[in-house]
């Protein structure tokens, strides 16, 4: 675990938006540019349509989509993304049952140098295959997933599909036999966060970020349960699990930590069931510069809310 | 300074450090052993560390740099070989140590099966931090296999967390049900449920014979001859407190080092916490009460007063995705009731256990919120007469009137779900009813609710009674019992349609009232099941009655009666012979039957086993008087001897008592065959009877006489003796996947139709899969009981466990 929190952090993700829907369109409701200013105000005047551009396509087909390569793609922001030094995006679609509730959009840039990886790994005949992912420089990782499949319960996607809640793994690369650590090992990927993303059509999704040390996702991850079935009636969360550079284990099986709806960001997930990015105000980011605060819903109801800061 | 020695750097002598040095950082002046090379860490987070869910730094609780503040002296590595009280010193293999006071930390050590190849190499416990790192290492290689024996909390997460690395991982576990001693059956059940989601395999009742391997582990051998790969096997079937050194240096031991309430053993200079010690009897394994000893040594070395109390404790599983949680007593005892609470959807079970007007267990699955509360109630001993009504609802529901169903369900709002299976919400269940579905049928058909597991159709009637008023009338199918408001069809089809083939998955799935069923519903659900899935389904002797368990029929004496077969109402001089002597050696009355058969009656219940094993050595085999099953089959002698005979009756009526004998059926089954017309078998009032005629056979069903007196109908006739032996057994097998438990076949012919089931047997590829299935079943159940019985070392063998929360059957 990194005990420095370096200033001049490279994060994997340079850029994490959240698109809500408002009447037939999909609106912006906050984001993360990390200075990109020009792409965030071209952003700002940006609405999509279902099936339009790439928020539009997640909510269309239902499920996470990544795409890698914006030049005459259905990428509508394609001039800016690409002055910005963007090049690659996924977007994640919130369903609440049938109801979209939002998309979240991450973008990432400069391939060469940034390592780490997002992963959209699909349910196939049984066994959870790679969909698509992202990896940036880590190029002998990408391909050792692509060619990994995952039974129940076994790796990261298996463990996230078989238990249908969200896992973080520790030390994936270090000592310990992650089913791809001899490659997540060289690729430096240090911490794996793993989510089900529920999807009304069809199918079985689950998203996984690994993060790196050298370019990381995020230095602090949280998960909060905020099922009926542990939390009780009360709209409120408690932190099941957490990992952070700078203040070590989250997690603290006598004292555990709650929140309730609209308290802070996680309380802000809790009472609107939608991502929130929150940036430039760390006293709200647990001292970092911003927070991805992800909700996934199952069977209609908010049962946890993941949260990832850097 | 006095100088305190700790002996066991664990959880609990970790946290008698904590409350010493808060108290009195200047009290003592530490030695602290250990015989592993590390301090204190968090033992029971270790599964996550197994898991790659957690690192070991973060379970690490004392830190080189904690220590060191606390001024201790660490001899980690160093195992202490002895205690010399005389002269208050502990001797570590790299020198002594002087002590004023000793505490004694030394924990427990896993029980390790004496079974051969326990001492291969990649046969593991599942104890420290060197244990997991070696479970990683296995981990490591591809495709690697491992076993688990043992199926309590540590053994499954150890499974948990071998899976999440990538292992195929079996476990097997002695008992019917997994983590027995926290869960009950159930649970147990969705538990196994959960985990075999995971694709870990589990196997209960599984008694271990071997482990195999030359170099190393390479397999496990069960006792039933099953054969497992396993490149590790883990065993994690107990804990034995570790007394060794307490015992050596004479301090009073007992399973453990006892203690009293001060945490002071026999030696009032020595103390001892944690799983080495027995206190008023009691062993420990969970960390609650090890903190409390904590708590109170701490005060007692700082001559404080405080006493231990033994206090009620809950059980968490660490395996992510699995909420479970137990307190308390769950047995099933007089005086005690449940309050039981399933929603299939859902994958829940809540159990609350009372005593009186006071709550004294809890189990619960699939949701835990309200787990902290009951736990408070049993520990409080709270009088809970005032909420029984709305209990099981948890803290949130207290307080208000109980809840008139029917008010409830009108004051849903319309997105309320009613149908968790379907999705169906009520607003879409009143738009139906609204578009005119009117009846139950009609709104299953129209929006499919309560159309999969049929555990909502109360509910859906109860929206039908509220959005129709008095225009709809709530319907009076009659359930199988109390413990359900399903009927025996209802039932039926939900175990074919969802598969269920245990018990617990029946009492789960479709939402049980009670914890195991009762005296009614237990007997039809065993032989549903072991009628639908004859090789999965394992029959219960627990659920049958009386006569069914014993095998013999019990007379108004109470002494038995014992009948062997007599294939077609045949038999020999030798047979005649050997029930006579049988008769005379055990005092019985005899007594020729209206089937046909020899029957001795006033057998004491202590000689069955004997009589049994004499006509078994005749050749005789039981004649199932007393069973749901094949009865008789009567003959006339036909074209062999009579005059009138058309066909050979007898060689019929014995290939088809040889076919269909040992199966069970929903209630008991007598045919006759008769040679002609004349009808001298009675063929034509048996629930099956063939009448031989010229042409062929006339195969008749539906009769009785009995209570009812009813003659055959007509099911069809064939030319051959093969035809009428299949669409007999055909007949038999449609029966009994379909009929009500404890309906004749008539009873059963007058619900459903003779031309229903007449037109599925008429066709071939029908009959023959039920012919098929037919001898599937028997493949497992034609088999003689006596024969299993009649030895006395077998039957105390085969003796089955019984589980003393389940009532016999009566």
């Amino acid at each position: 675990m990194d005990q420095a929190v370096g200033a001049d952090v490279r994060p994997f993700i340079q850029v994490s938006e959240v698109w809500v829907p408002e009447g037939d369109r999909l609106v912006l409701a906050g984001g993360c540019y990390g200075g990109l200013d020009a792409f965030e105000a071209s952003s700002r005047h940006e609405s999509f349509a279902k099936g339009e551009g790439l928020p539009g396509k997640a909510w269309d087909e239902a499920r996470p989509v990544v795409l890698k390569g914006f030049e005459g793609s259905y990428f509508k922001r394609t001039e800016a993304a690409s002055a910005a030094g963007l090049t690659s995006a996924v977007a994640i679609p919130v369903f609440a049952g049938a109801k979209l509730k939002a998309v979240l959009v991450v973008l990432c840039g400069d391939d060469a140098n940034r390592t780490g990886a997002i992963e959209v790994w699909q349910e196939k005949d049984g066994l959870l295959m790679l969909d698509d992912g992202y990896y940036g420089a880590a190029k002998h990782f990408e391909w050792v997933s692509q060619h990994t499949h995952f039974p129940r319960g076994q790796g990261l996607p298996g463990g996230v599909w078989a238990s249908e809640t969200p896992m973080l793994m520790r030390d994936l690369g270090s000592g310990y036999r992650f089913i791809r650590s001899e490659s997540a090992g060289r690729a430096g990927l240090t911490t794996g966060l793993g989510l089900p993303v529920p999807a009304p059509l069809k199918g079985t999704y689950v998203l996984t970020l690994l993060s790196a040390r050298g370019t990381p996702i995020a230095r602090r991850f949280e998960i909060w349960d905020a099922r009926d079935a542990k939390v009780g009636k009360e709209n409120e969360a408690v932190l099941i699990d957490g990992i952070c550079a700078r203040d070590g284990k989250l997690w603290d099986e006598d004292n555990t930590r709650r929140v309730a709806a609209w308290q802070g960001v996680i309380g802000r997930v809790l009472g609107t069931g939608v991502p929130v990015v929150e940036s430039g105000s760390p006293g709200l980011t647990a001292g970092y510069d911003s927070v991805v605060a992800f909700p996934i819903h199952r069977g209609g109801e908010l049962a946890h809310v993941v949260a990832w800061y850097i | 300074m006095k100088k305190l020695v700790v002996i066991g750097a664990g959880m609990a002598s970790g946290r008698v450090l904590e409350h010493l040095f808060e108290s009195a950082p200047d009290a003592y002046e530490v030695t602290l052993f250990n015989a592993e090379n590390r301090g204190n860490y968090n033992r029971i987070m270790l599964s996550p560390v197994l898991s790659g869910e957690k690192s070991y730094e973060e379970i690490v609780t004392h830190d080189e740099a904690w220590y060191a503040a606390n001024k201790v002296t660490c001899r980690f590595g160093e195992h202490v070989v002895g205690i010399d009280r005389a002269r208050k010193v502990v001797i570590g293999q790299n020198g002594e140590v002087p002590f004023d006071k000793l505490l004694i930390a030394t924990g427990s050590a896993p029980f390790i099966i004496p079974v051969q190849g326990k001492d291969l190499p990649g046969v593991v416990s599942y104890r420290d931090l060197d244990d997991t790192e070696a479970m990683i290492e296995a981990a490591g290689t591809r495709d690697a296999k491992a076993v688990v024996i043992g199926g309590g909390l540590l053994g499954l997460e150890a499974a948990a967390g071998l899976r999440l690395r990538g292992m195929d991982v079996t476990v097997l576990h002695l008992m019917g049900h997994l983590m027995e001693r926290q869960l009950d059956e159930a649970a147990g059940y969705l538990l196994k449920r959960d985990l075999e989601k995971r694709g870990i395999r589990v196997i209960t009742r599984a008694s271990t014979a071997a482990i195999l391997g030359e170099e190393r582990v390479e397999g496990v051998l069960l006792e039933d001859s099953t054969g497992l790969k396993a490149d590790l096997v883990v065993m994690a079937v107990g804990i034995r407190p570790e007394a060794r050194l307490a015992t050596d240096a004479g301090l009073e031991t007992g399973r453990a080092i006892v203690v009293d309430a001060q945490m002071v053993t026999s030696d009032p200079d020595i103390l001892a916490v944690g799983e080495c010690v027995e206190f008023d009897g009691n062993l420990f394994g969970l960390v609650a009460p090890l903190y409390d000893q904590a708590k109170v040594a701490a005060a007692t070395l700082l001559g404080e007063p405080s006493a231990f109390v033994m206090r009620e404790t809950a059980t968490k599983l660490k395996v992510t995705g699995c909420d479970l949680f137990s307190a308390g007593d769950f047995a099933e005892k007089d005086g005690r009731e449940d309050i039981v609470y399933r929603d299939p959807g859902r994958g829940i079970y809540k159990r609350l256990v009372l005593e009186g007007e006071k709550l004294v267990g809890a189990v619960m699955y699939g949701d835990t919120a309200d787990g902290g509360w009951f736990h408070g109630l049993i520990k409080d001993q709270t009088d809970i007469s005032e909420m029984r009504e709305t209990l099981i609802f948890g803290p949130a529901y207290q307080g208000g009137a109980a809840l008139d169903p029917m008010a409830a369900v009108a004051a849903l709002p319309a997105d309320a779900e009613i149908c968790g299976c379907n999705g169906v919400c009520k607003g879409r269940i009143v738009e139906a009813i609204e578009g005119g579905a009117h009846s139950l049928d009609d709104v299953r058909a129209v929006t499919k609710a309560s159309g999969s597991c049929g555990t909502c159709t109360g509910l859906v009637e109860q929206v039908l009674a509220v959005t129709l008023g008095d225009a709809f009338e709530l319907p009076t199918a009659k359930p199988v019992c109390g413990c359900t408001d399903l009927t025996h069809e209802d039932v039926r089809r939900l175990i074919k349609a969802q598969e269920l083939k245990s018990q617990p998955a029946v009492w789960q799935e479709l939402g049980w009232k009670t914890p195991n069923g009762c005296h009614v519903c237990r007997p039809a659900v065993n032989f549903y099941l072991l009628a639908d899935w004859p090789l999965e389904y394992q029959d219960d002797p627990q659920s049958r009655f009386v006569n069914e368990r014993n095998h013999a029929n019990i007379q108004k004496d109470g002494t038995y009666s014992v009948m062997p077969r007599m294939w077609g109402g045949m038999t020999n001089p030798e047979e005649l012979i050997a029930i006579a002597e049988a008769a005379k050696k055990y005092g019985a009355t005899v007594k020729v039957t209206g089937g046909q058969r020899i029957d001795l009656l006033g057998v004491k219940k202590e000689d069955l086993p004997a009589i049994w094993a004499d006509l078994n050595g005749a050749g005789m085999v039981s004649g199932h008087a007393y069973s749901k099953g094949l009865r008789t089959v009567k003959t006339c002698v036909g074209s062999d001897w009579c005059r009138f005979g058309t066909q050979d009756s007898t060689g019929l009526g014995i290939k088809l008592e040889k076919r269909l004998w040992g199966s069970w059926t929903p209630h008991k089954v007598k045919l006759a065959v008769s040679g002609c017309p004349r009808n001298c078998a009675e063929a034509t009032c048996k629930d099956v009877g063939v009448v031989c005629v010229d042409s062929g056979y006339q195969v008749g069903v539906g009769g009785a006489a009995g209570m009812d007196v009813k003659e055959t109908e007509r099911l069809v006739d064939v030319a051959t003796e093969e035809e009428a032996i299949e669409w007999t057994v055909a007949f038999v097998q449609l029966y009994r996947e379909n009929a009500k438990y404890l309906d004749r076949p008539y009873k059963w012919i007058a619900k459903v139709g003779l031309d229903w089931v007449k037109e599925v047997l008429s066709d071939p590829a029908e009959r023959a899969a039920l012919v098929g299935r037919f001898d599937i079943s028997q493949s497992v159940y034609q088999k003689d009981p006596w024969a299993e019985r009649a030895r006395p070392e077998a039957a105390r063998r085969f003796l089955p466990l019984a589980d003393l929360t389940l009532e016999a059957a009566e």
